[in-house]
């Protein structure tokens, strides 16, 4: 389903903002290497809609995480766990 | 430009005075912390060990239980407020729930601090777990039941103005954060009813003398039956943060509201019948109970596993939106300098480390390697010691300027203290872990015994030791630099706009999410069954074994002589046969150490 | 409702995981033969242990051939036996641990190994290990049960078999 663009804003956001997803109250104080707090919208340089997006970096990201922990709970539990001492078998 | 406290003056000041209480909590607690860390490896002793477990059962209650409930109901409340788009019903229920939690708070610290205070005669050092029938003060328990009656009533709040909302809007999706808010407290209304049970039928009356006995299993198995789900009640705050705030942080767009959604109905259906997984090494619980807890938490596991996806998705599409390239290198394109985020990412990728150790936890018979070990505290200090806290840190950031219309007062020093945080607790939670390995108990003011030593294969405990001190130190001095940043906010002058507190639309709006999701009567009533069925019948197996009531008299915690210790132990022949005959060997013990006290 | 392909391998790889937990702990109860300490052990009444036929004299009897039971009450601050003197065992035997407290909860850890229970009043936890060559293990207490709880050790001696007899039982 694609984003509609009109409804940009939450509800939630009190309809502050205008439709842009990028723009912010004040931009004057604002600069875009995420020097004032809750600014990271300010370093916007292109809008990347639903449609336009696929997460491959996040799925980079969690497949890593998948081996470790696959790789972590082998090790937990056939040699940490059974190769210790005294296994409870009753 | 008008924010939060502009908008809705009334429910600002509800939501600083529970961050205020949440904030003080946070500071008692952690000074505590750093006093335990030092104590139990020996590297600094300050306190008597007796007094070990009066600070380490505030630190368990003010950290656990205070800072973290009273950081969630002033979040729900900025939450229902703002997503609702009016003010709550009646702000003087609000203020009624907050006065009741905040009187309960007080009254359980006094029990338990009045500990430290010979003079009088108090005493509440049962840890935060107060298993019975180890017994404190009835002012700790009465203290505890009016906390849990003042967040069923907060969350009676939230819901009459969801009535409220739903009157004026009776086709409308109820907005993401409020439903989260929701959802999450059918799960705390389900849960919390085994520890009310627990507190209101047996350990308030059993204190107070009424009733002679309790059942310990009875009283234990109802405290888990809450205390798995008051993890998800300490953790939900943080993922309605991460949903909702992360992405807007990052720069981009929740990259899917429908599996928002989806994620928090599973955590009300799955969240409580799991509570025996903290009882896998019990007696007197079958082990066909057990390995069903065992699987229901396995698949717990699903809606922290989809939130991690969800939620970097979001974020990547922050980092996207802002120039980032490549499968990895986008990570650079993140707002890093921004405490507010750098503190909310450094939680996430903590909870991806402490959900590791979890799924340890979780694993039924491998919980004979790390039950009751350091790896427990070790885990628990990463998910609600890290991913919970210091998300409401990195979040106060952001929130703060709202409620209080003012900028935080240091950029720099937020993202130092958040940074430092990260810091402190691979250190300290890294050295729990792998000192739990060796067998180190937890809960234990001086670890280092006459018989034996933990032997380390890798390392030494030395080593184990100094990290752990190291990382509470630098844990502590987080918490210093938090606290100054947030009392200097506070002091300045108010501004017209104090920080950007637009939150943009999901990629994927609602609008593809099934209705049936917003069917709140119907997952509660699921959620209801699961409990009947994971329940009914341990808990009818344990009072049918041992009573209602049991036979377990007070062991109050009363006596704080440094004594104790080797009074008991010297009188150890004499105390087995008089309590063979029937005395309690803790009055034989106290009556050697009051001998003792008198004589010096 | 529409999931992203990639959040449907996510799903998927999840899924896997879980089951693949699930699959090593069975493996762990079947193959390996783990059981968890459960209710077999039955109740006992906490006020009334000394009426009981072993807990009364608590210590090591002898079951069969290399089979042992270990009677231990916990109570604060110490094991008995384990605190004033050591439970004893025989080398290359297979031992039942039975274990109850007469007041609080307490906890019973064979340090460094993977013998470990909770011991509460009014429930008998029961769990069968087997000893190899002759060694000494440390004894702990992992739950708090009070102001002296750091204190509550002992130790367990696994005797050679050729010096066991039943004069160093102490029951
Ligand atoms: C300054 C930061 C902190 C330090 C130095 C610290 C240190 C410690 C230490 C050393 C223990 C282990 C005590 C023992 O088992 O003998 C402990 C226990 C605990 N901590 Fe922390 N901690 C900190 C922050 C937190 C936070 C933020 C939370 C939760 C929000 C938390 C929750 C707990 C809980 C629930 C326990 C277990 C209490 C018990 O076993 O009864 N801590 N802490
Ligand atoms: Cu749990
Ligand atoms: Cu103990």
């Amino acid at each position: 389903m694609a984003a509609e663009p009109e409804s940009e804003e939450m509800p939630t956001s009190a309809g502050e903002g205008a439709g842009d997803g990028a723009s912010i109250p004040d931009t004057e104080s604002i600069d875009d290497e995420g020097y004032v707090i809750g600014s990271g919208r300010a370093g916007v340089v292109r809008q990347i809609d639903h449609d336009d997006f696929d997460p491959i970096g996040t799925l980079v990201l969690i497949a890593i995480y998948m081996a470790i922990v696959g790789a972590m709970w082998i090790f937990m539990y056939f040699v940490e766990f059974l190769g210790g001492d005294l296994t409870v078998i009753g | 430009m008008a924010t939060f406290v502009d908008r809705y003056p009334d429910e600002a000041k509800v939501v600083q005075a529970s961050f205020a209480v949440a904030f003080i909590a946070l500071g008692i607690g952690a000074f505590f912390g750093l006093i335990q860390a030092l104590h139990r490896t020996n590297i600094l002793r300050v306190i008597d060990s007796v007094d070990y477990y009066t600070l380490l059962t505030a630190h368990g209650v003010l950290l656990a239980l205070v800072f973290t409930i009273f950081f969630l109901v002033g979040v729900f409340t900025w939450a229902i407020a703002k997503g609702f788009e009016r003010p709550l019903p009646d702000i003087r229920l609000t203020w009624a729930w907050f006065g009741l939690m905040t009187t309960g708070t007080v009254l359980t610290a006094v029990a338990i601090l009045a500990g430290l205070v010979p003079e009088i005669p108090m005493s509440a050092d049962v840890l935060y777990t107060f298993y019975a029938p180890l017994e404190a003060h009835p002012a700790f328990y009465i203290g505890l039941a009016m906390f849990i009656v003042g967040t069923w009533m907060a969350g009676a709040d939230w819901f009459l103005a969801y009535r409220d909302w739903r009157g004026d809007n009776p086709d409308e999706r109820i907005p993401l954060q409020p439903f989260m808010v929701l959802t999450t407290m059918i799960m705390w209304y389900v849960s919390t009813l085994g520890v009310a049970v627990a507190v209101v039928f047996f350990l308030i009356p059993w204190s107070l003398g009424l009733i002679e006995t309790v059942n310990p299993l009875l009283t234990r198995t109802l405290f888990w039956y809450f205390g798995h789900p008051v993890v998800y009640f300490w953790l939900m705050p943080a993922y309605l943060l991460w949903y909702t705030v992360l992405p807007k942080l990052a720069g981009g767009r929740l990259f899917s509201d429908p599996l928002a959604r989806v994620v928090f109905v599973l955590f009300v259906l799955l969240s409580t019948p799991v509570g025996i997984h903290h009882q896998y090494v019990d007696p007197g619980i079958a082990e066909g109970f057990k390995f069903i807890a065992m699987t229901n938490t396995m698949f717990l596991l699903l809606p922290s596993l989809l939130t991690a996806f969800t939620v970097v998705a979001s974020v990547e599409h922050g980092a996207r939106q802002r120039g980032g390239e490549g499968y990895l290198s986008w990570l650079g394109a993140l707002p890093w300098r921004d405490p507010a985020f750098a503190g909310m990412a450094l939680a996430g990728l903590m909870f991806a480390a402490g959900g590791f150790s979890g799924m340890v936890n979780a694993g039924m018979n491998i919980n004979y390697l790390v039950h009751n070990t350091l790896w427990v505290p070790g885990h628990f200090h990463m998910t609600v010691g890290t991913a919970v806290a210091l998300t409401m840190m990195a979040g106060t950031y952001w929130l703060l300027p709202q409620i209080t219309g003012k900028t935080v007062y240091s950029r720099p020093i937020g993202l130092f203290q958040v940074v430092l945080w990260f810091i402190g607790m691979v250190f300290m939670s890294n050295a729990m872990h792998r000192g739990g390995l060796l067998g180190i108990p937890r809960r234990t003011a001086e670890p280092q015994y006459q018989n034996f030593d933990f032997a380390a294969a890798v390392g030494s405990v030395g080593e184990i030791r100094m990290q752990i001190a190291f990382g509470g130190l630098l844990l502590f001095l987080s918490v210093v630099f938090f606290l100054f940043n947030v009392a200097a906010t506070w002091a300045e002058d108010r501004v017209d706009t104090p920080v950007d507190d637009t939150i943009p639309a999901p990629l994927s709006p609602p609008s593809g999410a099934p209705l049936i999701l917003d069917n709140l009567a119907l997952w509660t009533g699921i959620a209801v069954v699961l409990v009947v069925l994971a329940y009914t019948l341990p808990l009818a197996s344990i009072v049918t074994d041992s009573g209602l009531l049991g036979s377990s008299p007070g062991f109050p915690v009363a006596i704080s002589l440094e004594a104790l210790a080797e009074a008991a132990a010297s009188a150890l022949p004499h105390v087995s046969l008089d309590a063979a005959a029937g005395l309690r060997p803790l009055d034989v013990a106290a009556e050697a150490a009051e001998t003792l006290e008198v004589s010096r | 409702m529409e999931i992203h392909r990639y959040e449907k391998i996510w799903l998927a790889g999840a899924l896997l995981l879980i089951v693949g937990f699930i699959a090593t702990i069975s493996y762990g109860a079947v193959g390996a033969g783990i059981e968890m300490v459960d209710d077999d052990g039955g109740q006992i009444e906490p006020n009334a242990i000394s009426d009981h036929p072993k807990f009364s004299e608590p210590g090591t009897y002898k079951t069969g051939e290399n089979e042992y039971d270990v009677y231990v009450v916990a109570y604060q601050f110490a094991f008995d036996p384990g605190t004033s003197d050591p439970i004893r065992v025989p080398a290359n035997s297979e031992v039942t641990f039975h274990i109850t407290s007469r007041d609080v909860v307490h906890g019973f850890e064979i340090v460094g190994t993977n013998a470990n229970t909770m011991a509460i009043p009014g429930q008998v936890a029961t769990i069968t290990v087997e000893f190899g060559e002759p060694t000494e293990y440390g004894l702990l207490c992992h739950e708090y049960c009070g102001s002296a709880h750091h204190a509550m050790e002992g130790s367990i001696q696994v005797v050679p078999q050729s010096q066991w007899n039943e004069s160093m039982v102490v029951n």
